[in-house]
C-alpha cells in the first residue's frame, strides 16, 4: 500500500498555474461551501435529541447573541440546551472537521499520496499516547491527581498532553526521517509508520494498566464531540485561523510540490525548508482540533478528494474549499450522530461518507476523470 | 494510527466495565431450588448430596459432596462466599477483588479481566463460581467445564435474583442456613428503608455512572440501579437501556433535582464545584440547589452482593436526608 507512496496525486497539477481558477469558479465553490455551511448551522442547532421549537431557538439566539428585544417565553433549560450544549458543539464540530479537512489536502500534497490523511505520520498515534498518558498516569501516580482536575488555557490535561504528543510526534517522525539533510517523501512515510506502530503499542501497554479508566481511554481513541464546551473553542479557532491563513499563503508551493521535488527545486522552490514548514503547519492544525476531539477519522482523507475530483488541485480554492465543505460534513454528521441517540461521530461519517465517495470514485473513473492518482 | 484491532477487541470491555450500572442480563436466570423463598417463608428441609442445581446461564451442575475449594471470578461472587462465613476456602479470586480484607491473600487467578485458566486449573477447585453477561467469557466457562470443573454461573440483575443467588451458593457450599439467615437479614433492611422513605416526595435523581469525554453514562432505563434508586425514594433519570448512556440535553431537559456522583469515589476530580463548572449543567436544579452528592458508596451500589443493602441504605440517605435517623 504504502508503496504507492510518490505516485503524483494529479498530473494536470501545472495548469492552474499558469491560468489559476477562474473567478466564476471560486465563487461558486466558496459560495456553495458557505451557503452550505450556514444552512448545516442552523440544522444543527435547531435538531438534536431533545426537541427545542424551531422558533424558540432562533428566539434565544437572537436575543442572546445578537441581544434583540424578543419576549422570554422559553424554558431555562432549553436556553441551557441550544447555548450551552448545541451550539458549542456546533461549531466545535465545524472547527474540527475543517482543520482537518485543510490538513488531509496539505498533507496529500505534500506526500503525493492519496491515502494521506491528518494522522498519517504519526499525529494520531502520539496525541493518542499523550492523551492516554493523561488519563492513566493520575491512576499509577495519586500525587498528579491535582493535576488532574486542574486546567491551563481551558484545557485539561488530557487535552494538552494530547496536543503536545501530536506535535512531538510528528517533530520525532521528521528528524529520525532525516537524511543528508533531505527528507524523502517514502522515509518519511515508513518513518512515521513505524514511530507510530511502537507509540501505538505503548498506548496498548497503557489501556491494559488503565483498569477503571479504560472506558475513558476507550471514549477518547473513538473521538467524540460530546464533551465540546466554550473554553476548547477559545483554544482552538485562534490556533487554526493561524495555521490555515499560514497554509493558505503557501498555496503555490503546495501546486508545485505535486511536480514532484526535483520539479518543485527547479523552478525555485527551497523544498526542504518547506516541506518541514508545511508539516508542521498540517501537524499544528491537526493536533489542535484532536487535542478537543480526540481522533475523528475519514473527514480529512475524503473531504480534500472530494473536492479534488470536483474543482481540480489548485490549493488557492482547495484549501479554503475544503474549510469549508470539512466543516459542514462534521457537523451534519454530527447532527446526525445526535438524533439516532449520540453515537461516536466517527461512526456516522464514515458509515455514510464511505459509500457516498466510493460512489463518486467510481463516477469519475468512469467519465474519466482521474483526479486522484 | 492507532491499532484498531485492538481497540475493537477492549471496547467488548467497556460494557462489562458498565455492566455494574444494570446491563440486562443476557439469560434469564432461572431459579435455584430456594429462589421462590418469600420473606416470611420458613426454610424447608435441603436436599442432600449429591446435588444437581441449576445456575443463572440455565446450566445444570451435579456436586456430589460439598465443595471445599471455591475459586470465585468476580468480587460480588467472593463477597457472597465470605458472607456465607466460607472465605477460608477460597483458593482464587480476582486481581480486583477487594472485600473483605483477607481476600487480599488469596492467589489471583483473574488479571486484566483475562481468566488465567492454569491458574484456575492449579488450584484444583470443587467450585467455580464465574460471572454471567459475559463478565467470565462463555468460552471460559466452557473451557473450565471442558476441563472437569463444576462451573456456577452467576448474574443476579435485580435484589430478588441476589437473594436467590445467596440461596444457590447456599445450597451448593451446603451452608444453606446461613444463606437463609442473610436473606433474611438483608430483606428486613431493604424493608426498612422502603417503609421509611414511603409517601415523601420522589426527587428527580441522576445517578453518574461516569463521564468520558462528555459522553454521560447513568443507570439504563429498567436497570437494577435504576431499580434501586426508586426503592431508595427517588425519580430515577435514566439512560438508554443499552447503552446506559444519556445525552446532555436529554438531561438538561429532565433537570435533575439531585446529582448522585458515582464516578466521584474513584476520581477525585469529579466533585460537585467540578459538575457545576461543566458546560450546560449549571442550570440544572441539582446544581442550583446545591444538591449534588459524591457517593463514595458507589462500590456497595453497583456490586450485585451481600452489601447491596449498605448501598441501598447510602442511596436512601442521600435522596432522603435524615429519613433513616
Amino acid at each position: 500500500m504504502r508503496a504507492a507512496a510518490t505516485q503524483p496525486i494529479a498530473a494536470t497539477a501545472a495548469r492552474p498555474l499558469v491560468g489559476g481558477p477562474s473567478l466564476t469558479r471560486t465563487a461558486l465553490v466558496l459560495g456553495s461551501g458557505g451557503g452550505l455551511l450556514l444552512v448545516v448551522m442552523v440544522l444543527a442547532v435547531a435538531f438534536g435529541s431533545h426537541p427545542v421549537d424551531p422558533a424558540d431557538t432562533l428566539a434565544i439566539l437572537g436575543r442572546r447573541l445578537l441581544g434583540l428585544p424578543l419576549a422570554e417565553h422559553w424554558s431555562a433549560s432549553d436556553e441551557t440546551i441550544v447555548l450551552a450544549v448545541r451550539l458549542p458543539r456546533v461549531l466545535t464540530a465545524m472547527l474540527v472537521g475543517g482543520g482537518l479537512a485543510i490538513s488531509g489536502a496539505v498533507f496529500q500534497a505534500l506526500l503525493r499520496n492519496p491515502l494521506a490523511d491528518p494522522y498519517i505520520i504519526g499525529t494520531a498515534a502520539g496525541a493518542s499516547l499523550g492523551a492516554v498518558a493523561g488519563i492513566v498516569a493520575p491512576l499509577l501516580l495519586p500525587a498528579l491527581l491535582v493535576g488532574a482536575g486542574s486546567t491551563w488555557l481551558g484545557l485539561g490535561l488530557v487535552q494538552l498532553l494530547a496536543f503536545g504528543g501530536g506535535l512531538g510526534a510528528v517533530l520525532l517522525v521528521y528528524a529520525v526521517a532525516r537524511t543528508n539533510g533531505r527528507v524523502p517523501v517514502v522515509t518519511l512515510l515508513l518513518t512515521g509508520y513505524a514511530v507510530s506502530a511502537i507509540l501505538a503499542a505503548v498506548v496498548a501497554l497503557l489501556m491494559v494498566l488503565s483498569g477503571s479508566a479504560l472506558g475513558a481511554v476507550f471514549a477518547w481513541l473513538m473521538g467524540s464531540l460530546a464533551r465540546a464546551g466554550w473554553s476548547g473553542l477559545a483554544f482552538a479557532a485562534p490556533l487554526l485561523l493561524v495555521s490555515f491563513l499560514l497554509l493558505l499563503i503557501r498555496w503555490r508551493t503546495l501546486n508545485v510540490l505535486l511536480l514532484g521535488d526535483a520539479q518543485a527545486a527547479t523552478l525555485g522552490v527551497d523544498v526542504e525548508r518547506e516541506k518541514l514548514r508545511l508539516t508542521m503547519l498540517a501537524t499544528l492544525a491537526t493536533s489542535t482540533v484532536v487535542a478537543i476531539s480526540g481522533t475523528i477519522g475519514f473527514v480529512g482523507l475524503v473531504i480534500p478528494h472530494l473536492l479534488r475530483l470536483a474543482i481540480g488541485p489548485d490549493h488557492r480554492l482547495l484549501l479554503p474549499g475544503s474549510l469549508l465543505f470539512g466543516a459542514a460534513l462534521l457537523a451534519l454528521a454530527d447532527l446526525g450522530a445526535r438524533l439516532v441517540g449520540g453515537l461516536p461521530v466517527g461512526i456516522v461519517t464514515a458509515l455514510i461518507g464511505a459509500p457516498f465517495f466510493l460512489y463518486l470514485l467510481h463516477r469519475s473513473r468512469l467519465s474519466g476523470v482521474g483526479a486522484i492518482g | 494510527m492507532v491499532p484498531r484491532a485492538r481497540i475493537r477487541l477492549l471496547s467488548l470491555l467497556v460494557p462489562l466495565l458498565l455492566a455494574a450500572c444494570g446491563v440486562q442480563p443476557v439469560a434469564t436466570p432461572i431459579a435455584s431450588s430456594s429462589a421462590t423463598l418469600a420473606p416470611t417463608s420458613t426454610p424447608g428441609p435441603r436436599p442432600a448430596f449429591p446435588l444437581t442445581l441449576t445456575d443463572d446461564a440455565g446450566r445444570q451442575v451435579t456436586f456430589s459432596a460439598p465443595p471445599s475449594r471455591i475459586v470465585s471470578l468476580a468480587p460480588s461472587n467472593t463477597e457472597i462466599v465470605c458472607a456465607l462465613d466460607r472465605c477460608e476456602d477460597l483458593v482464587g479470586v480476582t486481581d480486583y477483588d477487594d472485600y473483605p480484607a483477607q481476600v487480599a491473600d488469596v492467589d489471583k487467578v483473574v488479571a486484566f479481566a483475562q481468566v488465567d485458566v492454569e491458574k484456575v486449573v492449579a488450584a484444583e477447585p470443587d467450585i467455580v463460581l464465574a460471572a454471567g453477561n459475559e463478565l467470565t467469557p462463555t468460552s471460559v466457562i466452557d473451557q473450565l467445564a471442558g476441563l472437569g470443573l463444576q462451573v456456577l454461573v452467576l448474574y443476579p440483575a435485580s435484589l430478588e435474583e441476589i437473594y436467590a443467588d445467596i440461596e444457590l451458593v447456599g445450597d451448593a457450599l451446603g451452608t444453606a442456613p446461613r444463606a437463609d439467615e442473610l436473606v433474611a437479614s438483608m430483606v428486613a433492611r431493604v424493608e426498612a428503608v422502603t417503609a421509611r422513605v414511603a409517601g415523601l416526595d420522589a426527587p428527580r435523581t441522576f445517578y453518574e455512572v461516569s463521564v468520558f469525554e462528555g459522553v454521560i453514562y447513568t443507570a439504563g432505563a429498567e436497570s437494577f440501579l435504576a431499580s434501586l434508586i426508586e426503592l431508595a425514594g427517588g425519580d430515577p433519570i435514566t439512560g438508554d437501556a443499552l447503552t446506559t448512556s444519556i445525552q446532555l440535553e436529554d438531561l438538561v431537559a429532565a433537570d435533575p433535582q439531585l446529582i448522585l456522583l458515582g464516578d466521584a469515589a474513584y476520581d477525585a476530580s469529579v466533585t460537585p464545584a467540578s459538575v457545576a463548572d461543566r458546560p450546560g449543567w449549571g442550570g440544572m436544579q441539582a446544581v442550583i440547589d446545591a444538591r449534588v452528592v459524591p457517593m463514595l458508596e458507589d462500590l456497595v451500589i453497583t456490586r450485585p452482593g451481600p452489601r447491596i443493602v449498605d448501598g441501598l441504605e447510602a442511596l436512601a440517605r442521600a435522596v432522603h436526608p435524615g429519613a433513616l435517623d
